[in-house]
């Protein structure tokens, strides 16, 4: 379990960067086509700043920002955007994403097309990276129970 | 010659009082600036005593705030400004903006801001130079044969009140070589400092002062606020 421990300059330092790091990641993610980065790199930043979060609030305080159903849902959401697109471009008779195929969707010529797929297939890789990151952290830190699993376990036995 | 004499007392009279006129209302408007301040510091202690009293205006308030600088920010890191980049920075930005707009400005009013940061820029000049001069001592230090070093640790109870005030006071003392921040707990400072003489600048509280300046933090006497209500006072005394 990672409790909060009173660090004044630790956790008003990461209270002050969170924000600038959340949006480093989505910048990463986001220009990831013309410059070093994508999904992958953006995610982890993303996934690490959560990690953050939890270090110095605690549990309570992340899971109110971010709850654990939350972290599940965006991890399958961000595999399906990612297999969705792929499947889209097999759907228009091209192959497993091959982009140039949404033209059609888009009313762009192919060239465009490409560039806003992968720019939407980086988004649901990043969304995917972040949500599992996060979610490792949080199975290592808790040992794997989480604190709403064990309340039930004491009221049975009492 | 009489009726010149009278006009003349008239008009000087006349200007007497427009010269005292004018003192009153510059003693009023610093009076009022001051009670201002020490104002603004009680609000801050009872949104600091009732943190449920934080309504809907100032939680849009910080949004609104969060959300412009992380834009600049997303801006100087862009560096692309058409409409299709700008737009998804809109967004991206929003979304931060929302999740973490209680994490910026998570114990500061909005309207103090501009106060705090133009108090801040102007502390920085001054902690540079003190940088400056521990460096000086603390090469002097390491460069003498004797190594006339006498490693301390100093406990003091600080003044301060808010967390962002801890936290810049003990990044100086941190910044300045010498000197040390190992803990702050309950308020108090636990300092590792390199030789008497860091120890006893410390001891001044000088940075202290200036710190809780910034920040506007009560129950104290700021060195600044004194200084600008004698210079009032000595423009009034040169007056009359």
């Amino acid at each position: 379990m990672v409790f909060r421990k009173e660090d004044i300059i630790v956790s008003t330092i990461a209270r002050i960067l969170i924000p600038f790091i959340q949006l480093y990641a989505l910048y990463v993610i986001m220009h990831g086509h013309y410059s070093p980065g994508g999904g992958f790199q953006g995610g982890v930043i993303l996934g690490a700043s959560m990690v953050l979060l939890l270090l110095t609030r605690g549990h309570d305080e992340a899971k109110y920002k971010i709850p654990e159903n939350m972290v599940i849902t965006l991890s399958s959401i961000g595999v399906l955007i990612y297999a969705g697109i792929g499947f889209l471009c097999i759907l228009l008779l091209g192959n497993f994403l091959d982009y140039s195929k949404l033209a059609v969707l888009l009313h762009v010529d192919p060239a465009h097309a490409r560039s806003l797929g992968i720019l939407g297939v980086e988004i649901g890789v990043g969304f995917a990276v972040m949500a599992v990151m996060y979610s490792i952290f949080l199975d290592i830190s808790t040992g794997g129970v989480l604190p709403e699993d064990e309340e039930p376990e004491e009221g049975t036995e009492a | 010659m009489e009726v010149t004499l009278l006009v003349q007392a008239a008009d000087d009279s006349f200007r007497l009082l427009e010269d005292a006129r004018h003192q009153a209302i510059e003693l009023l408007n610093s009076a009022v600036r001051l009670t201002s301040d020490t104002r603004s510091v009680e609000e801050r202690k009872l949104q600091a005593i009732l943190p449920m009293g934080l309504d809907a205006k100032s939680k849009l308030q910080n949004f609104f705030a969060t959300f412009v600088m992380l834009f600049v920010f997303w801006m100087i890191l862009s560096e692309k400004f058409d409409l299709f980049h700008l737009s998804l920075g809109v967004i991206c930005t929003f979304i931060i903006s929302y999740l973490s707009h209680d994490l910026l400005f998570a114990n500061v009013r909005v309207g103090d801001i501009r106060v705090i940061v133009q108090r801040f820029i102007a502390y920085i000049p001054w902690l540079l130079y003190q940088i400056v001069t521990a460096n000086l001592h603390v090469a002097y230090l390491a460069l003498s044969p004797g190594m006339p070093i006498d490693p301390q640790i100093i406990r003091f109870k600080s003044k301060l009140e808010s967390d962002i005030s801890f936290v810049t006071l003990a990044n100086s003392i941190t910044l300045t070589p010498g000197t040390v921040t190992m803990e702050i707990y309950d308020g108090e400072f636990v300092v590792h400092a390199l030789s008497r003489k860091v120890a006893d600048d410390l001891n001044t509280g000088e940075m202290e002062d200036k710190v809780a300046h910034i920040f506007m933090e009560a129950d104290h006497i700021y060195i600044q606020d004194v200084l600008d209500v004698a210079r009032i006072f000595g423009e009034m005394k040169g007056a009359a």
